[in-house]
C-alpha cells in the first residue's frame, strides 16, 4: 500500500524522466508564441510597477526616456507648461494630422500626431513651476517620486531652486536626469536638436553617399538621435534605480545628446586615433561587405499608385551575396560572369573601383525589372535579397503583424489610432511593454494628481486655474 | 548644388534638378523662351555646354527657372510647356492644413476633427473615455452605418 505521506515523482503529473521532458517540449516557435503572445500584455505584470517618474520635457528626445519607463509600468506625470503644453504638441506631419480636443481653452487645436510613442501612458498635469507659489505642489511632487527628467539649459533648474543639488536634500533618493545639446563645458548654453546631435558627434559626415557620387552628407530624415539618446537615458535611469536599491541613495545623469550621438560612430574613432585616417561616407554600400548593399530598380511595383512615394521611389532592393560562392551564384544570375573572374576574393571586391563596377552591373541588370522581380530571382536562388520597404509595405507585413509591433489601438480618449511605440521596442514574456493611451489632453488628471495625490483642495486647485498657474 | 542655364535671350534662369542631371546628357528647352540648349555633365560638372540648338525637339525641361533682373518674376515647377513638374511634393495628398477625419483608415471612429463638445472638469481636467455614444452621437450613428455597410476593417 502507498504511503500517503511519501509523494514519489512517478505520481505527479508531466514527465517522469529527462526523456519523456524531451518528448514533452512543444516546438520552440510555438514556445515562443505561447510566452510573448502579442495582444495579451495587459493580462501580465508590470516590471516597473511602484516606480513614480516626474517629466518636465518637450519635444522628443527627453520625453522619450520616460515613455519607456511608463510602457514598462512606471507612474510617470507628465508636467506641462498651462494651456499650452509640449511644444511638440502643435508639430504635426504637414500641419494636418491633430488628434482633438487639447484643452477647454483652445477648441480649434489639437495635438499633432508628431507628439506620438514619446510621452506615452502619462499622466498630464499642468504647472508653471517657476512661480514661487507653485513651488510647494512641486517639492510635494518630488518627495512622492523616484526621479525625474528635465530638458531646460543648464543651470535654469538650478536657478529656480529645484535641481538636483536642491532637490536631494528633500529627498536623498531622488534619481534627477538633466538630459539636453552639449552639457557642460565650452558650449553650455547650446540648445539640442537631433539634427545638431548628428553633426556635431560626426554621424552626418559619415551617413549618405559621398560627392562624387552625387551625395550629400545626409541627417537621418527621422529624429533617430532623439529616440536613441532618450532610450539611453532610460537605460541610465535603470541603472541608478539598482544603485539606489544598494545604497539607498539617488543620483544625478547628465546627458548630453550631442555626446550619446558619437556612439554612433562605431570604428570611426579609434580608426582616426590609430591612422589618422578621417572616415568617408560609403552610402549604401559597405566598406568591408562587397555584395552588401541597396540597388536601384528599373521599374516600380506600384506603376498605377498616384502617390509618388509608392509610384517612383518603391524601386529599390538590398542585396547581399559577400561570400565567394553566393557572389559567384550572383554574377552567374546577372549574368557577368566576368566580375566573378575579375574579383574572386573579397579583398577584391571591397576596393572602390570594384565595389563601383560591381553595383553599376547589378543596377544594368535590374533596369528592366521591378524590386518584386529582382527579390524573388534572387532570393529563389538562395540568395539574400530585401525589398526596402515603405509605411505602406510595414502596415501589411505578415511579420509585423504577426509580433504584433504595428497594430490598432483603441485609445480610451482619442479612438483609432495606428502605433508601434512600446511594441517596437523587443519582447519580454513575463513583464512586457504595453501601450494604454497615446496620450491626455494638456492637464487633463490636474485633479488626480493635485486633489486626489497630494490632497489639496478643489477650491485651491480652481484658484490656481484661475490664474494661469496651473 | 544646383547648376542652372541663364538664357542670355530672354534673361531667364533655369534650374536643373542636381539629382536628375548629375550625369546626364542631353537637351533642355529654357522655360522663357523657346531655345533649346544641349548639356553634358559628368559627376555634377558641367563637361560640355550649353550650346543653343534652335529648332532641336528638347529632351527635358528644367525643373524651376526665374528672371532675377526682372524682378524675380518665378516660373514654378510644374508650368506646363515650360517646366517640369515636380513629383516629390504631392500636394494632392497632403494639404498643409488640419485634414479633419471622423474615422481611421480602417473605418474606426477617431477624435479627428474639432471643435470637440467640452467634456473635460475642474482645471481642464479630463475622463478616462470617450463614450462616443454620448458626447458624439452623429458620429456613432455614421459608425453603425459604416458597419452595416461592411466599411469598417480589422486592419
Amino acid at each position: 500500500m502507498k504511503d500517503q505521506r511519501v509523494t514519489r515523482i512517478e505520481d505527479l503529473p508531466g514527465p517522469r524522466s529527462q526523456g519523456e521532458l524531451e518528448e514533452m517540449k512543444m516546438p520552440y516557435e510555438e514556445y515562443c508564441r505561447k510566452v510573448f503572445a502579442p495582444g495579451q500584455e495587459k493580462t501580465k505584470p508590470e516590471s516597473l510597477k511602484g516606480i513614480r517618474w516626474l517629466s518636465t520635457t518637450m519635444y522628443i528626445f527627453t520625453p522619450h526616456s520616460v515613455a519607456n519607463l511608463a510602457e514598462l509600468g512606471a507612474e510617470c506625470i507628465k508636467v506641462e507648461m498651462p494651456r499650452m503644453g509640449d511644444p511638440m504638441r502643435h508639430t504635426s506631419p504637414f500641419n494636418e494630422c491633430y488628434l482633438y480636443p487639447l484643452h477647454d481653452s483652445r477648441p480649434m487645436t489639437g495635438t499633432g500626431l508628431g507628439f506620438t510613442n514619446a510621452n506615452t501612458n502619462e499622466y498630464y498635469i499642468t504647472m508653471d513651476y517657476h512661480v514661487p507659489e507653485m513651488k510647494e505642489a512641486f517639492y510635494r511632487l518630488v518627495k512622492l517620486s523616484d526621479g525625474l527628467t528635465e530638458c531646460y539649459r543648464p543651470g535654469t533648474f538650478d536657478r529656480w531652486k529645484q535641481s538636483y543639488r536642491y532637490l536631494q536634500e528633500l529627498n536623498p533618493r531622488f534619481i534627477y536626469v538633466w538630459g539636453g545639446g552639449f552639457g557642460y563645458g565650452p558650449k553650455v548654453f547650446g540648445g539640442s536638436y537631433d539634427i545638431l546631435g548628428q553633426a556635431h558627434a560626426g554621424l552626418a559626415s559619415i551617413t549618405g553617399f559621398h560627392e562624387d557620387f552625387g551625395g550629400h552628407c545626409t541627417k537621418h530624415s527621422n529624429w533617430c538621435i532623439d529616440w536613441y539618446s532618450g532610450t539611453q537615458i532610460t537605460v541610465a535611469i535603470l541603472a541608478a534605480l539598482y544603485w539606489r536599491r544598494k545604497t539607498g541613495l539617488g543620483t544625478m545623469i547628465e546627458f548630453s545628446q550631442v555626446q550619446a550621438a558619437t556612439r554612433a560612430l562605431g570604428y570611426t574613432v579609434p580608426l582616426y586615433g590609430r591612422f589618422g585616417i578621417v572616415r568617408q561616407r560609403w552610402g549604401n554600400w559597405d566598406t568591408q561587405l562587397c555584395v552588401h548593399g541597396i540597388i536601384l530598380c528599373g521599374k516600380s511595383d506600384y506603376p498605377d499608385e498616384p502617390n509618388p512615394q509608392l509610384k517612383y521611389e518603391a524601386r529599390y532592393a538590398v542585396v547581399s551575396a559577400f561570400n565567394d560562392p553566393d557572389f559567384k551564384e550572383l554574377c552567374a544570375i546577372i549574368g557577368r560572369n566576368d566580375l566573378w573572374d575579375q574579383y574572386k576574393t573579397l579583398q577584391d571586391r571591397i576596393r572602390p573601383q570594384a565595389q563601383i563596377a560591381i553595383y553599376k552591373a547589378l543596377e544594368e541588370w535590374a533596369a528592366d525589372k521591378t524590386r518584386s522581380q529582382v527579390v524573388k530571382t534572387l532570393t529563389d536562388a538562395g540568395l539574400l535579397a530585401m525589398p526596402v520597404m515603405n509605411d505602406k509595405e510595414v502596415y501589411e507585413s505578415e511579420h509585423f503583424r504577426q509580433r504584433g509591433t504595428v497594430r490598432w489601438l483603441d485609445d480610451p480618449v482619442f479612438g483609432d489610432v495606428l502605433i508601434q511605440s512600446g511594441y517596437s521596442a523587443g519582447l519580454l514574456s513575463k513583464t512586457p511593454r504595453r501601450v494604454n493611451w497615446i496620450w491626455r489632453p494638456v492637464g487633463a488628471d490636474n485633479v488626480k494628481i493635485y486633489h486626489e495625490m497630494l490632497g489639496y483642495p478643489m477650491s485651491k486647485i480652481e484658484e490656481w486655474y484661475e490664474k494661469n498657474l496651473i | 548644388m544646383c547648376d542652372i542655364i541663364w538664357c542670355k535671350e530672354c534673361d531667364t534662369v533655369n534650374y536643373l534638378d542636381p539629382y536628375y542631371f548629375w550625369n546626364w546628357e542631353g537637351k533642355i528647352k529654357c522655360a522663357g523662351c523657346e531655345n533649346v540648349y544641349y548639356i553634358y555633365m559628368i559627376q555634377g560638372h558641367m563637361y560640355k555646354g550649353p550650346e543653343k540648338k534652335p529648332g532641336e525637339k528638347p529632351d527635358i525641361l528644367p525643373v524651376y527657372a526665374d528672371k532675377p533682373n526682372d524682378g524675380y518674376e518665378q516660373i514654378l515647377p510644374g508650368t506646363p510647356g515650360k517646366t517640369r513638374p515636380y513629383n516629390c511634393l504631392p500636394r494632392h495628398i497632403y494639404l498643409g492644413r488640419a485634414d479633419m477625419v471622423k474615422f481611421s483608415a480602417r473605418g474606426r471612429p477617431v477624435r479627428g476633427w474639432r471643435p470637440q463638445p467640452p467634456s473635460t472638469g475642474v482645471a481642464g481636467s479630463c475622463g478616462f473615455t470617450w463614450d462616443i455614444q454620448k458626447l458624439s452621437p452623429e458620429v456613432w450613428q455614421e459608425y453603425q452605418e459604416k458597419i452595416k455597410k461592411g466599411e469598417v476593417g480589422d486592419w
